[in-house]
């Protein structure tokens, strides 16, 4: 890298640890337009296992680019060290606020809790998992794989993406036999007789339930116990942990990418000359431009608003009790808006940070929502926030992979309201009941009644 | 290769057998006719989308600024589509529907002059100037001089040193073709036929203008009497009076004119249900056995209509059949249009059922 920038990315780094930022080393490397194509392609990273839906983003990409519909100034790798990759051609000062931007979001990997389970050296894991499938490819022939890696990718969203926080003890061993006494040998039969065979009804009948519990973490399940090749298991598994190690990336992008503007302003500002600032000010306009859903501005303003309230002592009981009009007026000096804010980047992902903080006179006072609208504003939280949940994907649980005694498996969508699409669920179920060998079956809810839906 | 290319290629490789394997239903799409003039047809290949179990509705945009839409993961609904460059998306449709490749006749190829910064001129545009050339020039004429000093090797530019790139003329080949659509319009061609003929006329159009790149249309229609019409106007349905077949043939020889066939692959296609009047049928074949010699091809479909067909496809066919400008093609419904197509372009010996 230049020493010009790198001169500057030295000068941020400093200044963004004086200010409480704390992040792992970070390695800037300027990339041309075609090669942050691919990058963007493979999520941020340099290898990826083959396939074609990869080639598919990248061409898309590569278009986007080339018509000038939008460009990718910058690209952050969760990883130890942080891998930044910046689009060659910026402009100095587009460098200098992506780096600033980048030093923030390295602090969010490494400080917000959701990233707490996620594997530090993704690089690696990400190339053996090209390995593997490079591997099984010439093994067993890139279109058999392929074919499976699509039924595979198919089931991505079916994960339990709290999985790598739950803990649980051992289950306890089934309840142990009555106490052996030691004799000799011949004296075994009559002294400690053995159990009585089990009566005909409980034959094959399964002593637990499968899976024991209702789990979301179909992937996992499926890998443990579908009926397949190990090279096939394995491939469930690169599936599962790739969707698991994206799944928190997708429930922070509000508050990740608010917090890294908050701090590429708050760091660069002061440093700005008087043509840097006209720059910066259109850079910032693009940013933070309010069509459409725009996380960045969302976050950024939001957390600017936490800010603002636990400086003026905008928050407790005594202020919950005010009616709004007053709110918006109300100041009683706190001063603890940064230390809430480290707190919120902490502990937070989107949802609960929209559901807490996404206010009424937030709404208004950004223009979010005309007064008039103000009688609708709980209806259309709720309905941002169903957006934001389980990333805007419904959540679909395994009840049951021995039902009706048969070996079919039983799937439940717990249904908040809003309908499937049929037509895709149903190819996903034939996925299922091909990886499965046993029919497969879905209860939802169509048009206000219980359906079941089956493959297989 | 990069891995990236490699799973490029990959999704290339699949999206051309999806094309190859639904030709014939994008051989009857509606909504790619509107993109003759394009570069790239877009197609819509939802079996290119991994299934995921989504919502019925898109989460679209509500009163707060909307939800994550498109960010979150794919969840969205959109269709997929492919881009492809109309060249490859017409090949990839030849190859599944075996047309023939059509090639220019002897003479039908022409040059056209085209031209090519290829030289150096003495007097030009500021923006054309050669740098190098230009400091070559000064450095000669400070040598030949005896003024070149190489301890201070600086160059002073004299208006006559300046150099400048040039245009030369060079031949292009280039070949060109006309195409020339007659429809009989009298009364028994109704909607669904001329559907058809629609569906016909598009295909051939793009797959001569694949091969001749300039490509000229003309289009006439006739019942008793023939008169030329605008692309849009051929094909509103319409009623008319009787029939002369020879009537279009005449008037396809005076339009033709306009083409030497030195200069120009000339093809006529004509639809019709295949009634003539009684009289008409040895006028008109004697006005074909005068053009063809011409033509590059003469196609002939007959369009089955509601009332029963008439003999026009027999009569060629008897009088003309073995010679190879002629192509014709029976046309009684959608599933016929691969083979009529086919026919029609000069595919030997499927063109009759």
């Amino acid at each position: 890298m230049r020493a010009e920038l790198r001169a500057w990315a030295e000068t941020l780094r400093a200044r963004a640890e004086a200010h409480g930022l704390s992040f792992p080393p970070v390695l800037f490397q300027e990339v041309e337009p075609e090669e942050m194509a691919m990058l963007a392609a493979y999520g941020g990273f340099p290898r990826r296992y083959p396939h074609w839906r990869f080639g598919s983003e990248y061409l898309r990409q590569r278009e986007v680019y080339r018509y000038g519909l939008g460009r990718i100034y910058e690209l952050v790798v969760n990883t130890v060290p942080v891998q930044a990759y910046l689009l060659k051609g910026n402009t100095p000062l587009a460098q200098k606020l992506v780096m600033a931007h980048v030093y923030a979001h390295a602090d969010f990997f490494q400080n917000n809790l959701a990233f707490r389970p996620t594997p530090k050296d993704m690089l690696d894991e990400m190339a053996h998992h090209a390995a593997y499938v490079e591997r099984a490819m010439e093994r067993h022939g890139a279109r058999s794989v392929e074919e499976f890696l699509d039924m595979a990718l198919s089931l991505e969203t079916l994960i339990d993406p709290h999985a790598p926080y739950i803990q649980r003890p051992e289950e306890p061993e089934e309840t142990p036999g009555p106490a052996r006494l030691r004799v000799r040998p011949y004296l075994e039969p009559f002294v400690n007789p053995s159990p009585e065979p089990p009566k005909e009804a409980e034959e094959g009948a399964s002593p637990k339930p499968l899976p024991p519990r209702p789990t979301r973490d179909l992937l996992g399940f499926l890998a443990r116990h579908a009926p397949l090749a190990p090279w096939q298991k394995g491939i469930l598994e690169i599936v599962r942990e790739e969707s698991l190690y994206f799944a928190p990336q997708g429930a922070t992008k509000i508050l990740n990418e608010g917090w890294a503007t908050y701090w590429h302003t708050r760091l660069l500002l002061p440093l700005l000359t008087p043509e840097e600032a006209v720059e910066f000010a259109e850079l910032q306009a693009g940013l933070l431009a309010a069509r459409g859903f725009n996380p960045y501005r969302l976050g950024y303003l939001l957390l600017k608003e936490v800010e603002e309230r636990w400086d003026k002592g905008r928050f407790g009981p005594e202020y919950e009790a005010l009616p709004l009009g007053e709110r918006l007026r109300y100041e009683k000096p706190f001063g603890e808006g940064r230390k809430k804010l480290f707190q919120v980047r902490t502990v937070y992902t989107d949802l609960p940070f929209l559901e807490e903080f996404l206010t009424p006179e937030f709404a208004l006072r950004h223009r979010l929502l005309l007064p008039e609208d103000l009688p609708r504003f709980e209806e259309a939280k709720r309905a941002l926030l169903f957006r934001l949940t389980n990333l805007g994907y419904p959540v679909v649980e395994l009840l049951d992979a021995n039902y009706g005694n048969r070996g079919e498996l039983l799937l439940e969508h717990l249904y908040e309201g809003m309908e499937l699409d049929l037509k895709k669920t149903q190819a996903v179920l034939e996925n299922l009941h091909r990886l499965w060998g046993r029919p497969v079956h879905l209860k939802t809810v169509v048009g206000g009644k219980e359906t079941w839906l089956k493959a297989g | 290769m990069r891995p990236i290319e490699r799973d490029l290629e990959r999704f290339k490789e699949i999206v051309r057998g999806e094309v190859k394997k639904r030709a014939r239903e994008f051989l009857t799409r509606e909504e790619l006719f509107g993109e003759v003039e394009g570069r790239i047809v877009s197609i819509p290949l939802p079996q290119l989308e991994l299934p995921k179990i989504v919502y019925r509705d898109p989460l679209g945009e509500g009163l707060l600024g909307g939800g994550p839409g498109e960010e979150a993961l794919g969840a969205g609904g959109h269709i997929p589509v492919a881009e492809l460059e109309l060249e490859e998306f017409l090949d990839l449709m030849g190859e599944a529907l075996r047309l023939p490749r059509l090639k220019p006749k002897g003479e039908g190829e022409v040059t056209e002059e085209a031209f090519r910064y290829t030289t150096i001129a003495r007097k030009g545009p500021r923006g054309l100037r050669h740098v190098r050339r230009t400091l070559k020039e000064a450095l000669k004429r400070t040598l030949m001089s005896g003024s070149y000093a190489p301890e201070s090797p600086r160059l002073s530019l004299e208006p006559e040193d300046f150099r400048y790139r040039a245009p030369k003329k060079r031949p292009r080949p280039h070949a060109q073709a006309v195409v020339l659509f007659a429809l009989d319009v009298s009364g028994s061609m109704r909607e669904e036929e001329l559907k058809l003929v629609k569906t016909l006329s598009f295909w051939i159009t793009l797959w001569i203008r694949r091969h001749f790149p300039r490509l000229e249309r003309r289009y006439l229609l006739h019942d008793a009497e023939a008169w030329e019409v605008s692309e849009e106007e051929f094909f509103r349905a319409r009623e008319g009076g009787g029939t002369r077949l020879s009537s279009a043939l005449l008037l396809a020889e005076e339009i033709l004119k306009g083409y030497p066939e030195a200069f120009y692959n000339r093809y006529l296609y004509h639809f019709s249900d295949g009634e003539n009047w009684h009289g008409d049928t040895p006028k008109a074949l004697e006005v074909l056995r005068r053009l063809l010699p011409s033509l590059a091809l003469y196609g002939f479909a007959q369009v089955q209509g509601p009332y029963g067909q008439g003999h026009f496809l027999e009569e060629v066919q008897d009088g003309l059949g073995d010679r190879e400008e002629v192509a014709l093609a029976e046309v009684r419904g959608r599933e016929d249009l691969p083979r009529a197509l086919r026919a029609l372009l000069g595919g030997k010996g499927e063109g009759r059922a």
